[in-house]
């Protein structure tokens, strides 16, 4: 049998993650594929796939989770905070919530370069809210000495 | 490339090809000395890196099961990843980012400043900064630095734009772009960078200096190197007298071999150096090999490690451009009215998305350091790095409980922080939050350690052989063919990054070597040939043929 999460299992768990790790400027996609990747660790390890399945039950036992409001859900998540369930969450949503480049686009990283040039040309001096700064310690001692006097 | 024989007991073994064993491979090859390295990582080109976090991790990065204890934070964020080095043909060297200040010349000489501090096994170096600055001339221009030997700076880009306006705001006056090893402009058949910002992925331009580019193809054309990736060695072995013989290694098919050796020189960053002494423990050294001080393992140190990460109203972009170029050393003298001895340096830092959501507060979680996170294209990074105290109790040791992929005891790295180095932590944080708030900062966040990338002082340098593990030139005290040539000689940590000095003194102890083998000097082990195959392609007179003919 191909492990499966129940859509209430899964809704359970988007909701923990979107309160957890929020990110308002994020669309659902981005944190389902934070629970896609649980589930799938579930389908390789049977011990993962009761955590996933208990804990979630759990958090949701308290009284219609995914419904709750936000205060009410982050409480319930601190109260959970340190179970194995909460943890796994936590340690697989840090690394694959960052690792895609629908996050990064978001977040305004733009991820590969090399295949592009890098960014000589690209604008890897293009602050221009501020002077252009010393680059040498002699020219650094002489801009510090400079706005001493 | 050549394959010298099992039983040719005239090559130089090095075990491990980073800034100290690839720099020593191609100092002794180029003097004419045979050489075998040993490498326990695979043989990656530029070609095979990645322009992506993760990915990049799990190519390069020293991932074999290690464990952890002591009160240090990394043993609750990564109980299984004290140290962020590389298993790789080139060692870490093809993840460093290339900062190269020298160590300040008190630095060799603790008792001049370790005053009142209490808890610290300290020693001075059996070495001045003046024995040494001739090889760090010749390492600066090996490994080309920018602002010495005519080379320009890095120009400056938009972190450093932030980090050196708000040095300038927070009274600094000694700052740069970094005396950095990543050419401006071509140099010693390396281009100059594009500005990638993916240094520390293994720089798929080769820009920077690595011994994977650099010294390794430098020694093969000589026809002297025989370099073995994926041949972990697990063992040096010795004689009834006490001298090596070689080294037992698991190669690449899982089968154990034993190459015969002149000398033996340990490279394997601070953990594994120590670890691989330890494991070669026997009834003449039951301690471990070199290890009648006891000194082997202990002493361990990582540098200070601290991050600072603002947040701007406007644009930074830091991600591109080179990663640790720009430098701050106002803070790095001992100034003891600060609370704390030994200074540190602000260098500059970035990490992409994935790495910044791993390393900026392992942990945690929730809207506070979320916001914080997603405002990354406005976000200006420095690392601090700063001496830290060494202990007699933070210690590598053999972990016999857990056993590796080659059925050998793991290490365990056992670290507490000092309260010199938590005084200091505090002070840098501090000033680097104020450099940013002088520049016009929204927010800051205080980033705890990362796993180490500065692995120290465990097999260290003493004049004394009840005081440490090897002389003034590496040379371990015990078994006089038995060389260290990596951090791990290190007496103390200093502030600066270690791999300026992990090249000088590679270069320095190289010239030892060759005078030591001219004279000889240094006594031969004597190893029983078990009469299994030797294999190997050239013997020695073969190898000074091709060399003359190919010259």
């Amino acid at each position: 049998m191909t492990y499966q999460l129940s859509d209430g299992a899964r809704r359970t768990m988007l909701r923990a993650l979107r309160v957890m790790f929020p990110h308002d400027r994020l669309p659902d996609e981005a944190y389902e594929r934070v629970v896609d990747k649980l589930e799938a660790d579930g389908r390789g390890d049977a011990s993962i796939a009761s955590t996933l399945d208990e804990g979630a039950a759990q958090l949701d036992g308290e009284g219609g989770f995914a419904d709750g409001d936000a205060d009410a859900q982050l409480e319930a998540l601190r109260r959970h905070e340190g179970t194995p369930f909460f943890d796994l969450l936590k340690a697989t949503a840090v690394v694959e919530l960052y690792d895609q480049p629908l996050v990064w686009k978001a977040f305004g990283y733009e991820g590969p370069s090399t295949h592009l040039g890098g960014y000589l040309r690209r604008g890897f001096d293009d602050l221009d809210w501020l002077p252009d700064p010393p680059l040498t310690f002699e020219e650094a001692a002489a801009a510090a000495e400079q706005l001493r006097s | 490339m050549p394959r010298f024989r099992f039983d040719d007991d005239d090559v130089v073994v090095i075990v491990g090809s980073g800034a100290g064993g690839g720099t020593l491979a191609n100092e002794l090859c180029q003097q004419g000395v045979r050489v075998v390295v040993l490498e326990s990582g695979r043989h990656h080109t530029p070609d095979d890196f990645v322009n992506d976090e993760w990915r990049s991790f799990k190519q390069l990065a020293w991932l074999d099961q290690r464990t952890t204890s002591g009160s240090f934070r990394i043993a609750k964020d990564f109980p299984n990843l004290p140290a962020w080095t590389c298993k790789t043909v080139g060692g870490t060297t093809v993840h460093w980012a290339g900062c190269c200040p020298r160590f300040m010349p008190h630095e060799f000489k603790v008792s001049s400043y370790y005053e009142g501090v209490d808890g610290v096994n300290a020693l001075d170096w059996p070495i001045t900064y003046e024995d040494v600055e001739p090889y760090y001339v010749r390492a600066e221009d090996k490994l080309g630095i920018t602002t010495t030997h005519g080379i320009p700076p890095m120009p400056a880009n938009n972190n450093y734009k932030v980090f050196a306006n708000g040095a300038l705001r927070a009274g600094y006056k000694g700052f740069h772009t970094g005396r950095y090893a990543v050419n401006p402009v071509p140099r010693d058949g390396r281009p100059a960078t594009m500005q990638d910002g993916f240094t520390f992925q293994g720089d798929k331009v080769g820009a920077k200096w690595s011994t994977l580019i650099t010294e390794l193809p430098k020694a093969a054309a000589t026809g002297r190197l025989d370099l073995r990736p994926q041949a972990h060695v697990i063992r040096i072995e010795h004689d009834e007298r006490g001298l090596a013989t070689g080294v037992t290694y698991i190669d690449g098919d899982g089968l154990e071999q034993f190459q015969r050796a002149r000398l033996v020189c340990v490279a394997c960053n601070a953990i594994e150096t120590p670890r691989l002494l330890l494991n070669s423990a026997s009834s003449l050294f039951p301690d471990g090999l070199a290890n009648s001080s006891g000194q082997v393992g202990r002493n361990y140190m990582r540098h200070l490690t601290a991050s600072v990460y603002a947040i701007f109203d406007q644009p930074v972009r830091m991600y591109r451009g080179e990663t640790m170029a720009g430098h701050i050393t106002d803070e790095a003298p001992s100034d003891p009215d600060r609370g704390f001895v030994g200074g540190y340096y602000m260098q500059l830092l970035s990490l992409g998305v994935p790495f910044m959501a791993a390393f900026m507060d392992p942990g945690t979680w929730g809207r506070e350091w979320t916001s914080f996170l997603e405002n990354y294209e406005n976000m200006a990074g420095m690392w601090l790095v700063g001496e830290d105290m060494p202990q007699a109790t933070n210690r590598v040791t053999l972990n016999r409980d857990v056993l590796d992929q080659y059925g050998q005891p793991v290490p365990n790295v056992h670290f507490d922080d000092h309260p010199n180095d938590v005084a200091m932590r505090e002070h840098a944080w501090a000033s680097g939050q104020k450099l940013y708030e002088a520049v016009g900062a929204v927010r800051t966040w205080r980033t705890p350690p990362y796993p180490a990338t500065h692995n120290i002082g465990t097999a260290r340098m003493s004049s004394k052989p009840q005081d440490g593990v090897v002389n003034a030139f590496g040379q371990a005290h015990d078994v006089p063919n038995v060389f260290v040539s990596d951090a791990s000689q290190f007496t103390t940590g200093a502030a600066a990054n270690p791999t300026l000095t992990i090249v000088a003194l590679a270069i320095r102890q190289a010239e030892y070597i060759v005078e030591q083998l001219r004279t000889d000097a240094i006594p031969t082990g004597h190893a029983v040939w078990d009469g299994r195959d030797p294999g190997g392609s050239l013997t020695g007179e073969q190898v000074a043929t091709t060399a003359a003919g190919s010259a």
